[in-house]
């Protein structure tokens, strides 16, 4: 199935709830699936490291998929991004993200999500005044998403910008910023991811951020105010998946989060408390 | 022979929701994202850029169905402009917005809460005691009810100490502005006998609305006019215009008794508001009730006469609680028949063979959602399959025209603003039938942990996934 199909099947149906494969107990994509099912999940959200290392694993996403595991979505994992200062290692994230994305366009996935980097610089912690200006960040960022957009494009699957807080990343912090860039490669394949918990640092009102980004979002990820699991903080669940339902988002619901309690009692919980409100 | 499993009790009636009405759920809550302004819901962008007070209590009735978090600060914010002696003024304003963008603005009624937020004097129809209990029953949240209650109570304190004008349980209005109704032919008469000078100050609502969709020049003159009075005069004692309403008292009766279910939740003596309540619904009968009309009339406190024009707020007293059998179904009766509820046209607020009988302008015959809502939830228990039949109608007229201010009663046409909030949030709330959400809950049971199945891939090795998550 391609990333278009894909998204038309979806939006036949309601939101589907994935779980990133590292909050899942079992040795193998089956075994996770299998737990993440019975927990109420619909299916797994990947991740992407770098090193090739993510191609490497195809033999076993291959037959993960032939088992029947759900895994439309990969979250890159990598110590650099397409937005780094340096340009060897912005080309060498460029190249894994293309690798990435021609692995998930075989498993007939959605596609690939990326920040414009992590961990490299914030405007609100010392020294302040990042190297680089922002028109500079900006060519940078738009050169790397064309780029990765016309790969994607070709092979029928997204690439997708996630905006980070402010101590987190100094470029896109609201998806307001991702749109922008989104539109600026005039690429369908280039598209906006929404985490809730990033969302809850950055937007004024996040639910009228969603429904400005609604003809871009594609994805989303989902984690609280604490960056734990849904229910644990003080989002508005509610109202954030009633948005999201009114805006016609028929994608995914990926959790990412840092796990507060066992999975085992920790992930049911975590299903049950999101799917009230779908 | 096994028999087959007995189904869970379900109402046989309800079906899944529709597409139509999925349609219409989602359109009601992006109108209510686009108005919500952070703390409270614009009842329009344009036409209505401030806080209103029964606007934000039926908004919070809606909301209740999608964000009770919202529904509550909606009510709390619209308390956060309530004055020391209790009342709850009709607009509280965005000091962000303008003074020219809504007239009469700030500058005209001259009006601080104790809170600092600049607010107008007059009141509104008191449906908040009713809305805080069904944001609670949507969400039951006693933190929310015992912040809300004292609130509340002082509110009514306010009406019961200084709006009983007439020796009854009643209270008055002391401006068309406060029946919510504003424009009604109800007011024609005692309208009539204020004088009305010059209007000096320049309307902002036809820079939005067509003038044939909204009062004359010559009524808006009055209201400023009677406004400017009670202003003048510090917000107390009477006006030229002190007026017995039947929706604005009906909906006191029913928060009366809201209020004591809220007393029950939050430790508080119940018994004051049952009391009231009851005796509410006496004076109304025996003040307001016209056997012969079958319907609930204004009375005009500085004379003593009831006023001859019928309108929609004379079935509201519907909701009343304890309301006789033998007149509520008086009222269902001049509902279908002058009102025309059974012809499958929406219901209006004047009665279509009424000489003033205007489709299309304000409160003279148009059809809007407030008033229907109140008649549908009255007729809940007098005429369940009228409620329903209204309340299909009530989702025709926002799916064929939008979520307008108001409509046609007869063709559907929407007129006044667009994307109007208390259209959207009651939409919503009709759309929400309890017994159609405990449906939706059944069919989201999550699965039971089942147990690990046996290894069929490749082994991940360790460390081949990292668990840092970007935070």
């Amino acid at each position: 199935m391609t990333a278009m199909t894909a998204m038309t099947a979806m939006t036949a149906k309601t939101m589907r709830i994935t779980c990133q494969e590292q909050l899942v107990p079992g040795r193998t994509l089956q075994e996770k699936f299998d737990f993440a099912t019975a927990a109420g999940f619909d299916g797994i959200e990947l991740r992407g490291k770098g090193g090739r290392h993510f191609e490497s694993r195809l033999c076993e996403l291959t037959r993960a998929k032939a088992d029947g595991v759900v895994m439309p979505t990969v979250c890159v994992d990598m110590p650099h991004f397409i937005g780094d200062f340096s340009a060897e290692l912005r080309r060498d994230a460029i190249d894994q993200l293309r690798s990435q994305l021609s692995v998930i366009a075989e498993l007939g996935g959605l596609g690939v999500m990326t920040p414009a980097s992590w961990g490299q610089f914030s405007l609100r912690l010392p020294p302040f005044e990042p190297p680089r200006p922002p028109a500079e960040d900006r060519a940078v960022l738009l050169d790397a998403l064309t780029e990765l957009g016309e790969h994607a494009a070709a092979l029928d699957v997204l690439i997708m910008l996630e905006p980070l807080n402010r101590y987190e990343n100094h470029m896109v912090n609201t998806l307001a910023q991702a749109v922008e860039l989104c539109r600026a490669t005039g690429l369908g394949s280039v598209r906006a991811v929404g985490d809730t918990y990033h969302m809850n640092i950055e937007e004024d009102d996040p639910c009228s951020a969603l429904a400005e980004a609604a003809p871009h979002l594609a994805h989303m990820q989902v984690s609280e105010s604490n960056r734990h699991q849904p229910g644990t903080g003080h989002l508005d669940w509610a109202a954030h998946l009633a948005t999201l339902d009114a805006i016609g988002y028929h994608g995914d619901l990926a959790l990412e989060c840092r796990l507060r309690g066992e999975p085992e009692t920790a992930l049911p919980q975590t299903a049950a408390f999101l799917r009230m409100f779908l | 022979m096994i028999p087959p499993a007995q189904a869970p009790a379900r109402p046989t009636t309800i079906a899944e929701p529709s597409a139509e009405e999925a349609g219409i759920r989602r359109g009601a809550i992006r109108v209510l994202l686009a108005n919500w302004t952070g703390a409270y819901t614009v009842p329009s962008r344009r036409l209505y850029p401030h806080q209103w007070s029964w606007d934000s209590a039926f908004i919070a009735i809606g909301a209740a169905r999608w964000s009770p978090r919202r529904a509550r600060t909606e009510l709390m914010t619209l308390f956060g402009g309530q004055w020391r002696d209790g009342r709850v003024p009709h607009i509280v304003f965005n000091p962000a917005v303008p003074e020219d963008a809504y007239f009469p603005g700030p500058a005209f009624w001259q009006a601080t809460a104790p809170s600092g937020a600049r607010t107008s004097g007059i009141v509104q129809p008191p449906v908040h005691a009713l809305a805080a209990w069904r944001v609670h029953l949507a969400d039951p949240d006693r933190a929310f009810l015992y912040r809300i209650y004292p609130r509340l109570e002082a509110q009514h304190r306010f009406l019961r100490t200084s709006r009983r004008m007439s020796g009854s349980e009643l209270v008055s209005i002391v401006h068309p502005w406060e029946s919510g109704m504003d424009n009604s032919p109800i007011w024609d008469a005692p309208l009539a006998k204020v004088a009305a000078p010059h209007m000096r100050e320049r309307r902002r609502d036809l820079a939005h609305v067509a003038a044939g969709e909204r009062p004359t020049d010559r009524d808006y003159a009055r209201y400023t006019a009677i406004a400017a009075a009670y202003r003048d005069a510090g917000y107390t004692g009477r006006t030229g215009f002190v007026v017995e309403d039947p929706l604005f008292n009906a909906l006191y009766g029913a928060a009366e008794a809201a209020l004591a279910r809220i007393a029950a939740v939050v430790d508080a003596d119940p018994a004051p508001h049952l009391r009231r309540a009851e005796e509410i619904t006496q004076a109304m009968l025996e003040r307001l009730w016209d056997p012969s009309g079958g319907i609930f009339r204004a009375r005009d406190a500085r004379t003593g006469e009831i006023l001859p024009e019928d309108s929609v707020a004379g079935l509201v007293p519907l909701i009343l609680p304890g309301l006789p059998a033998d007149v509520a179904d008086r009222l269902v009766a001049t509902a279908v028949t002058r009102f025309g509820l059974k012809d499958g046209t929406l219901l209006p607020s004047y009665p279509p063979g009424g000489a003033a009988f205007e489709p299309a302008r304000y409160w003279r015959g148009p059809s809007w959602l407030n008033t229907s809502w109140l008649v549908l939830e009255g007729l809940r228990a007098t005429d369940p399959g009228l409620a329903h039949r209204l309340g299909a109608q009530v989702l025709r007229a926002v799916r064929e025209a939008g979520f307008r201010e108001y409509f046609n009663p007869f063709t559907g046409e929407g007129h006044g603003c667009g994307d109007f909030g208390w259209s959207a949030a009651l939409a919503l709330d009709v759309l929400a039938d309890p017994a159609l959400r405990a449906q939706y809950r059944l069919d989201r049971v999550p699965a039971p942990l089942g147990q690990l199945d046996q290894q069929r891939g490749g082994v991940v090795e360790g460390g081949d996934l990292g668990d840092q998550v970007l935070a």
